[in-house]
């Protein structure tokens, strides 16, 4: 990479290189049975030159040919991409416990014990199929540019996801287990898939209307991709979000606080910089249901006259290849911050509505003024504050911007999702709709 | 590149294995509203070697050729591990050896195409839109991907095959000031870069698609008797059919699979679907699969009867059925996985004024905005939609998504129109993005829906 930096400095004004090394292993039972072990030693490299006020871009998997890379970037600047924001200078940032070498001599065979292990108690208990997919990943992050910065971040993650399916469906109960090393799952964390599913075995329908609705964490999802949109310091600068006149303004529930923690170590694949190289914060969004802030990366903070907010991050929809994208203003380290109530508490707040495990077509519908419009992958419906089945054929429909002004109460613990660590959430007034 | 491969294979001591080398050219050109945001041309590549040993089957990618010997390794661990926790070994079932070179016949090969020209043309698309003050914003990009793919098998497969993907799409958005409202548009393919040229028209009916959106309603969410378009019944079937006719989905869930046995009864008479990857001007055309085998075309529904179903070499096998030809991986970082190539409901006898009439009251729905299936549940978004009164089009809806159990919907397909269309880009995310994954239908009209408003 130094070599790299020398040459890309002779033909630029500024250079950035960002590599990294990963390796995972995906481990995936279906139905109670081993079914795959796929393993994934990725590399790569990606180059940024300014040079005249223009980028250019490059990347490669494997820095055999540099002259290569190179001559992309130079091929690339020529396109006359603006480029008039500076690479950072960041000498020192919050030193994170992120990685624990416990995980490299992990065996694969110890984490197809654990899943058979928790596979034998969930089907124990209960008659639905049980799928259960585990993964371990190391990954090594390095970012120099030009103006000194030369920044490392290495991450441990251990991911553990059971699920209990209902009949003729791929809808489930699930909920995810991530930690920097290897952790057997609790009695509690299972209990909690056990006795949700099997109370909600029987299927009901219980008809249409505006009712209470229970958003699991694992659904949460849906309402914060339509805040991030919003938020997105590229929405901002595109005028494609329609709380641009908003900040400061009271937007959704007072009860309502989300936030961007990047520093907390205590979950994985904590940052202390940005994939950019910008030194990472805690970051309000919504404190109390008050719009705060908006989200930038170097780029768009440059075109909004910003300050970058350490949120210039490679992200990729579909699993797609991290060192061909750009960065973009992302928000990795989402938080809720939690309320007062303990679930069964939630439950039995609802005299008659939903809770929804799953979402389906989370990504359709119009996301940039807030719409969300869901299949419900299940939805368990509870009826004087107790469950009493799932429903099949249902959907819910709303707007962010209504429906998270009506937050009855939030659950006291926060749960780990691929999106974000948030609490389950319970919303009034939201309409379901029910096939009869 | 064939030697290199063999080398590799011959290190490895199991009862099968196979290699996969690539090179991926990706060429991206984005346009942000009036700003250029990205050009860029660049060449990747990577191996993915799979490894059958004691009846346990298992994969590793890896992007360095020094990593080889580690992935050699981790693979014959993995696939032991794996042979000591299944009850029945995997098999493979048996395929032609083939020794084949595919390069496509392309109309116009992007890759003689200036980088400059490219730019101009996604210009000028984009530019289309930003002429109207209500458009807010735009998202438009040109992508272009040639894979050159090195199959290399211990049966004695060694297969070189090109496939070569142009697109030009994105999203156009518009905003009274009070809503925003946004469009997708896509033009692009599988057979040469022709197929980019002159389509200003299309940038053109998106654009007034999106600004005439912002007088129209919000849909009443409710049950309705609604026609389809023919990329909105392409989704349908692609989304909620589609992956049930994937074995692998299918494959250790029995509750779903004991419904889609072969014979079963389905569908209306009136609905045959077919997967026809051999289409050679079709987007999801190929010859071989990521596991060295031709694709044929494969027949699934006829006359609302299941009647066949897509394979890879192991779900062949474990359901003692016929291959087809469809274990398809993304790029070098992915084993393949059982993919559609181009699924379609076949045409039948009806024109469009004839479903209307049938239809007399409910909803015409347009264009696909997403979708996701869950087993037998499916949900998709509508762009646009119609209410039909008596027969015709009536007031223009919109924030349109659709929720239903695949086999009602199949019974509930009442008419089958002539007007088959394929769609022109792809984009199926089940676990790694197939661009190349077709989907189309005829208009189709089918009865008792559940439409979510907002």
């Amino acid at each position: 990479m130094e070599r790299l930096m020398e040459l890309a400095r002779k033909i630029s004004d500024k250079v950035e290189i960002y590599s990294i090394d990963e390796k995972t292993d995906l481990i995936w039972f279906e139905n109670s049975k081993l079914k795959e072990i796929d393993t994934k030693i990725q590399s790569g490299v990606s180059l940024r030159i300014i040079k005249d006020g223009k980028l250019g871009f490059a990347y490669t998997k494997d820095l055999i040919d540099r002259e290569e890379i190179l001559q992309n970037a130079l091929h690339s600047l020529a396109g006359g991409v603006e480029g008039v924001f500076d690479f950072p200078h960041t000498l020192v940032t919050t030193e994170l416990n992120t990685y624990d070498p416990s995980i490299v001599s992990l065996l694969n065979t110890e984490i197809v014990n654990e899943c058979r292990r928790v596979n034998d108690i969930l089907t124990s208990k209960t008659s639905g199929q049980i799928n259960l997919y585990a993964e371990r990943n190391i990954y090594n992050i390095r970012i120099m540019n030009s103006y000194g910065t030369d920044l490392q971040a290495m991450s441990s993650i251990y991911l553990f996801e059971p699920e209990i399916l209902y009949p003729a469906s791929y809808s489930a109960i699930r909920r995810l287990l991530i930690e920097k090393k290897f952790k057997k799952a609790s009695d509690e964390y299972l209990n909690f898939l056990l006795n949700t599913y099997n109370q909600s075995i029987k299927e009901v329908n219980p008809g249409k209307g505006r009712m209470k609705v229970l958003f699991l964490p694992e659904v949460i999802y849906v309402l914060m991709w339509r805040l991030l949109s919003a938020t997105n310091g590229k929405s901002v600068y595109q005028k494609e979000s329609p709380i641009l006149e908003k900040m400061g303004e009271r937007i959704f529930n007072k009860k309502l606080t989300v936030y961007d923690d990047p520093l907390n170590d205590k979950i994985p694949d904590a940052r202390g910089f940005d994939d950019e190289g910008v030194p990472c914060q805690f970051f309000s969004i919504i404190e109390n249901g008050v719009l705060k802030n908006f989200y930038y990366d170097l780029y768009y903070a440059e075109k909004m006259n910003m300050k970058p907010t350490g949120h210039g991050f490679k992200t990729t929809m579909w699993a797609g290849e991290i060192v061909s994208t750009k960065p973009t203003p992302s928000l990795e380290h989402l938080y809720i911050k939690c309320g007062d109530k303990s679930f069964s508490e939630l439950v039995s707040h609802v005299d008659r509505g939903i809770i929804i495990g799953g979402a389906l077509g989370a990504h359709s519908g119009n996301i940039p003024n807030g719409d969300f419009s869901i299949g419900l992958s299940p939805g368990i419906y509870v009826e004087n504050g107790e469950i009493v089945g799932h429903v099949k054929d249902a959907m819910i429909a709303g707007n962010i911007y209504n429906t998270m002004k009506n937050v009855v109460d939030i659950e006291d613990t926060l749960h780990p999702t691929f999106v974000g660590t948030f609490p389950a959430i319970l919303f009034d007034d939201v309409s379901v709709l029910i096939k009869g | 590149m064939f030697d290199r491969l063999k080398s590799i294979l011959s290190k490895v001591d199991a009862d099968y294995a196979d290699i996969r080398y690539e090179i991926k050219k990706d060429t991206k050109i984005v346009f942000n509203g009036k700003e250029l945001t990205e050009i860029d041309s660049n060449s990747t590549d990577g191996y993915v070697l799979r490894v059958l040993k004691n009846g346990g089957l298992s994969s590793v990618a890896f992007t360095k050729s020094m990593d080889a010997d580690d992935a050699i390794k981790d693979s014959i661990v993995n696939a032991i591990l794996i042979s000591k926790n299944i009850e029945k070994p995997v098999e493979l079932a048996k395929t032609d050896i083939l020794e084949d070179t595919f390069i496509p016949n392309l109309n116009e090969d992007p890759r003689e195409v200036s980088i400059d020209e490219k730019l101009e043309i996604t210009r000028k698309y984009n530019n289309i839109p930003l002429k109207y003050d209500m458009i807010v914003t735009t998202n438009v990009g040109y992508t272009e991907i040639i894979r050159e793919k090195y199959f290399l098998s211990t049966e004695g497969s060694k297969i070189r095959e090109d496939l070569v993907t142009t697109r030009i799409r994105g999203t156009i958005t518009s905003s009274d000031g009070e809503i925003l409202q946004n469009v997708r548009v896509g033009i692009g393919g599988s057979n040469g870069f022709a197929v980019i040229r002159c389509k200003e028209e299309e940038f053109e009916k998106r654009t007034s698609i999106v600004l005439d959106l912002l007088k129209a309603k919000p849909v009443d969410g409710g049950i309705y008797n609604v026609i389809l378009n023919p990329d909105l019944a392409g989704v349908f079937t692609h989304e909620a059919f589609g992956h049930f006719s994937e074995a692998d989905i299918i494959e250790d869930c029995p509750s779903i699979r004991e419904k889609m046995q072969i014979g079963t009864k389905l569908g209306n008479d009136i609905v045959s679907i077919i997967d026809d990857a051999t289409m050679p001007d079709q987007l999801g055309f190929y010859k071989f699969d990521d596991e060295g085998v031709k694709v044929r075309p494969t027949q699934l529904m006829k006359n609302g009867v299941l009647v066949g179903r897509l394979h890879s070499r192991r779900t062949a096998a474990s359901f003692g059925e016929s291959l087809s030809g469809h274990g398809v991986a993304e790029d070098y970082r992915f084993p393949p996985i059982i993919r559609m190539g181009n699924i379609f409901i076949e045409p039948g006898a009806d024109n469009f004024d004839n479903l209307l009439t049938r239809l007399k009251d409910g909803l015409y729905l347009l264009d696909a905005k997403g979708g996701q299936t869950s087993g037998e549940n499916f949900t998709f978004g509508a762009q646009y939609g119609y209410i039909i009164k008596n027969g015709k089009l009536d007031k223009l809806i919109r924030d349109i998504n659709i929720s239903g159990n695949l086999y009602h919907t199949l019974q509930n397909i009442v008419a089958v129109g002539d007007d088959l269309e394929l769609s022109r880009v792809g984009g199926c995310g089940k676990g790694q993005l197939n661009i190349r994954s077709c989907s189309g239908a005829p208009h189709i009209l089918v009865n008792d829906v559940v439409v979510g408003g907002v």
